[in-house]
């Protein structure tokens, strides 16, 4: 999978702490967010992203319908699943500046073939 | 409330770190205290940690009971707990649908059967206790919106059928619809939410508790920790601590990490130790249930273990070096994961033994078709083909399935003694399906000791600790050596309402 490295370091003026830190973006968030890192990070810029941040652009329902699976398997909807239905925050499996496995991958051996690591 | 100065002690191991040089990794983890003068972030009526099957039974019961204010923390990003991935298996005695299909059962006829498992060491009281309100949890759940399949199951262990499961064999078929009902009645949720430890007040009693906010679970980024006051008690709902390999190990040194584990994630014990360091009585730490019924080929509960629960008892457990039986199919677990475990090659590496089923009779269950789907179980249209693809000697294993079916035949197993009822007239036969069994850490059996209020006892004065409860796989002592099948959803729920009563009381 292609992931852009890029050096916020020089537009983040006010962080010098993190100044040094090369940072992983998706290209297509990289296309709409840009370098404005508050995009996301709505709890400060130390922390983890709120589990609202991504629903600013996502919707859950589009989600849903996205990933639907044909009725036998209609609980292994990552976005609507038997054992947290809809509420399964997106952080729990995907990261924007890290590779992340679904959680399904704890117990079963689903494959998801659109889910980017 | 004990006397000796833990916080004390801490800080002297603390300041021998230091002065060694020792550089803390993680970050820093708050720890009870007094609360003499602390400042409150917040202030709730009852509070609640942990979002299982106790948690939310405690939120429930606690509403209709008058509560106003319930707030229930999950330090996990999604609510649920072990009970979300659970198999929904869910005992009572005396249920509708046992009187629909004949079952003979009482409350004294559950708690024989589980004193029995339990091998002279479960609290009788908490057993009856638990058995005498399973009817009525099991109602909880069915008036929150629960659906079960419409036939009871007999798992190992139990002298009856007695066994409800949901109709989505997990359960998450019960904690969705009490989570629904939850925010449908007004309990306030809060994930990442991370308990860790008490405010205690002059007398030695739980005032509130220290709650780290926008907790990450495995990650370095320590969130703020809030101060928050429980003006009616607490209860912990915090579940077992399958996960926490160190502390695991530390009660029996067998489970290291190359034994794999059925647990959610964040099954890690601390709500527990924290009890521990505040006086609770630790008991039956050492005595770790595995699950006899998983499977090597996938991760956690996964699919084949609802599978071979329903299937054991028309069901064949085969050791593939011998083509042989090894162990009666339904005895209770410890006895099967341990039969399990002695299945070794010459070399003495693991050799998973597998279970046979008639696809006929397999097909009943609807986690079959799954099995089969995912690569995690197969099947087979000859024996031949099936002997072949595990490498188990054909003849033995031709003979041992002629020789089974003559028991299914006569009803009596004069190999292991398994109650053949279940199996009457389910001849194992082609076509097959077959997979691979090796037991899982699964459940644990100690905890905190508790009485039947859900009142947590502190070790030095022997009464209850003021302003604490405890519900659910925290507490321990009530199952025993072994814990039989689906006994853990009725202790649950009935504890979680039991604490919930006694807040509103106390
Ligand atoms: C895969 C599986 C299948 C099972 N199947 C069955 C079955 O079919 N029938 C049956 O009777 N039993 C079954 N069991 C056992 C049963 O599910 C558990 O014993 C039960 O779910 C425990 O419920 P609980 O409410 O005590 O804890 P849990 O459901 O585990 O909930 C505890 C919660 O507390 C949270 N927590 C822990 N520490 C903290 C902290 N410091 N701060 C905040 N939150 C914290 C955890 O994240 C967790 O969400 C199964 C267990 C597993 C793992």
């Amino acid at each position: 999978m292609k992931k852009l490295n890029i050096v916020l370091a020089l537009v983040l003026g006010g962080l010098v702490s993190l100044s040094a830190q090369a940072v992983d973006q998706r290209p297509w968030h990289k296309e709409v967010i840009g370098k404005d890192c508050k995009t996301c990070h709505d709890n400060g810029i130390k922390q983890f992203p709120s589990d609202q941040a991504c629903l600013q652009c996502h919707d859950v329902d589009d989600l849903v319908k996205q990933t639907a699976r044909s009725e036998e398997d209609k609980w292994q909807n990552p976005h609507n699943n038997l054992h947290y239905g809809k509420d399964l925050p997106c952080q729990e499996c995907h990261g924007e500046h890290k590779a992340k496995k679904p959680l399904c991958s704890n117990c079963h051996t689903f494959k998801f073939d659109k889910h980017k690591e | 409330m004990s006397n000796i100065d833990l916080l004390g002690r801490r800080n002297f191991i603390k300041g021998l770190g230091a002065a060694a040089g020792v550089a803390m990794a993680s970050p820093a983890m708050a720890v009870s205290e007094k609360a003499d003068g602390v400042k409150w972030d917040k202030e709730v009526e009852v509070l609640i940690i942990g979002s299982g099957f106790a948690g939310l039974a405690a939120a429930i019961e606690a509403t209709r009971k008058g509560a106003k204010d319930v707030h229930i923390f999950e330090k996990m990003a999604y609510f649920g707990g072990n009970s979300a991935i659970n198999g929904g298996l869910f005992a009572a005695p005396g249920t509708p649908m046992q009187k629909k299909e004949g079952v003979q059962d009482s409350v004294d006829r559950m708690v024989a059967d589980q004193l029995k498992s339990g091998r002279g060491i479960a609290d009788e009281a908490l057993l009856r206790h638990v058995a005498s309100h399973a009817v009525e949890a099991l109602q909880l759940t069915m008036d929150a919106g629960a659906e079960f399949h419409p036939y009871l199951q007999q798992l190992g262990g139990h002298s009856v059928a007695r066994t409800y499961q949901t109709s989505v064999s997990c359960g998450a078929g019960i904690t969705q619809p009490l989570y629904k009902e939850c925010k449908r009645i007004g309990v306030n949720t809060h994930n990442r939410s991370k308990f860790e430890g008490f405010l205690v007040g002059d007398k030695g009693e739980v005032v509130g508790v220290k709650m780290r906010q926008n907790y990450h679970f495995g990650e370095d980024q320590p969130g703020k920790v809030l101060n928050i006051r429980a003006k009616r008690g607490v209860i912990m709902a915090t579940g077992g601590f399958a996960q926490n390999v160190d502390l695991r190990m530390a009660q029996d040194p067998t489970l290291t990490s190359e034994v794999g584990c059925t647990n959610a994630p964040g099954a890690t014990g601390e709500g527990m130790y924290e009890m521990f360091r505040l006086g609770a009585i630790p008991v039956h730490l050492a005595h770790i249930q595995s699950g006899p019924w998983a499977s090597p080929d996938e991760g956690g509960f996964g699919y084949v273990s609802n599978y071979s629960i329903y299937n054991f008892p028309h069901s064949m457990a085969v050791n593939r070096l011998t083509g042989k039986r090894f162990m009666n199919e339904i005895a209770d677990r410890k006895t099967r994961a341990d039969a399990e475990l002695a299945c070794r090659d010459e070399k003495g590496n693991a050799l998973p033994p597998i279970l046979i089923t008639s696809y006929k009779d397999s097909k009943k269950h609807p986690n079959t078709k799954k099995v089969i789907k995912y690569n995690v179980g197969w099947k087979f249209d000859t024996i031949e083909e099936l002997a072949k693809h595990f490498d188990v000697p054909l003849k033995p294993l031709k003979a041992q399935i002629e020789e089974y079916n003559s028991y299914v035949k006569s009803g009596e197993d004069k190999q292991f003694g398994k109650n053949m009822t279940k199996a009457k007239d389910k001849f194992i036969e082609a076509p097959f399906t077959v997979v691979r069994l090796w037991p899982k850490v699964h459940y644990c059996q100690g905890g905190v000791q508790v009485n039947t209020k859900a009142e947590v006892k502190d070790s030095f004065t022997g009464k209850p600790i003021p302003g604490l409860y405890a519900a659910g796989e925290v507490c321990g002592g009530i199952h025993g050596v072994s814990r039989l099948g689906s006994c853990s959803i009725p202790e649950c729920m009935v504890m979680g309402m039991t604490a919930a009563r006694s807040v509103m009381k106390a």
